[in-house]
């Protein structure tokens, strides 16, 4: 039966890590603040030398296709989630339960062909 | 004890996100706080015992916040002062939106304290456990008594796949450029693809 304390080494490793990362990011700032001088001017925080103002926002509207490969992933990722309470539960829902898997596969497969055909898969 | 700190813990931190969702002014930075939400709505499962669930929380939504993503990106062209103008414009149907969302609420706590309301079983009846897990259950119903609903998935998934494919896909399969057909070349005999031509002298080619 389920037992919430078998989960209980994922929590300490979970606190370990936050500590771990709070400590690197912290630690080299207080660091380099307790020891290093800081005078900041308009000169200091200005872009150095050849550096230049953006021409443009970095988050420009890219090609439509990633958007394809994206919906592509979240479907099979779903199918990929169904298939494992049906392995586990075969032996409960038997030769049904297997027929019922083949025909939800059978059926993204015809998905998947017709992306095949179309060319989605493509990248040119 | 653990257990009651690691649902104070959670539950804060998803209410915590949750509420930077909404208040982050870059729309990208609301993405990421609703991953952080759904890491930790996936540990509150993990208490409850809803091991699968929560699994499925990080696999399914998680993965579906880089589809969101996407769509911030592409669809938004993110332009701030226009998204502010637009908050004025629209607070009227967000308020109206909130007003339905509080009613179902009120409505939903009033009839759970109003008593005769099974939590968490299915059709009221209090069903025991098949198997040694609660995946195990949820695969035994799913795949036997709910065999239609999870057909009925499958059809919804295909058809999500066959309407991003018509929306996105602009070409069509006749003229994907540099598709080679292989079979066609080898099928390519030399008769078929030159002709012997003994023309007499003074005389040219008829083509």
């Amino acid at each position: 039966m389920f037992d919430p304390l078998e989960y209980l080494p994922i929590l300490i490793f979970m606190f370990i890590a936050l500590g771990i990362s709070v400590l690197f990011v912290f630690l080299p700032m207080g660091v380099s603040r307790l020891t290093g001088v800081h005078e900041p001017t308009t000169e200091k925080n200005s872009e150095y030398e050849c550096g230049f103002p953006a021409f443009e926002d970095p988050r420009s509207p890219f090609d439509v296709r990633f958007y394809l490969v994206a919906i592509s992933f979240i479907l099979f990722d779903l199918e990929a989630a169904f298939l494992f309470p049906w392995a586990v539960s075969l032996e409960y829902t038997g030769w049904a339960g297997w027929t019922a898997m083949m025909v939800f596969l059978g059926i993204l497969a015809i998905g998947l062909a017709y992306e095949w055909k179309m060319g989605a898969l493509n990248w040119e | 004890m653990i257990q009651t700190l690691a649902f104070y813990l959670f539950a804060l931190l998803v209410i915590a996100s949750g509420v930077f969702t909404i208040t982050a002014r870059n729309p990208v930075h609301s993405v990421l706080w609703l991953i952080m939400a759904f890491f930790n709505a996936a540990g509150l499962m993990v208490l409850v015992g809803a091991e699968f669930i929560a699994m499925l929380l990080v696999i399914v939504y998680v993965g579906a916040v880089a589809v969101l993503f996407l769509f911030v990106v592409m669809m938004l062209n993110i332009d701030f002062a226009e998204m502010r103008a637009g908050f004025i414009k629209n607070f009227p149907l967000g308020i109206a939106i909130a007003l339905v969302l509080l009613a179902e609420l009120v409505l939903g706590i009033g009839a759970y304290k109003a008593g005769a309301l099974e939590l968490g079983v299915a059709d009221g009846s209090a069903a025991p456990m098949i198997g040694e897990s609660n995946i195990t259950s949820l695969g035994t119903l799913l795949y036997s008594k709910y065999i239609f609903l999870f057909e009925a998935a499958g059809i919804i998934l295909l058809v999500a796949m066959i309407g991003a494919i018509v929306l996105t896909l602009e070409k069509s399969a006749a003229d994907v450029r540099g598709q080679q057909d292989i079979g066609k070349q080898n099928r390519r005999r030399p008769e078929d693809a030159t002709e012997m031509q003994n023309p007499e002298v003074g005389k040219g080619v008829e083509l």
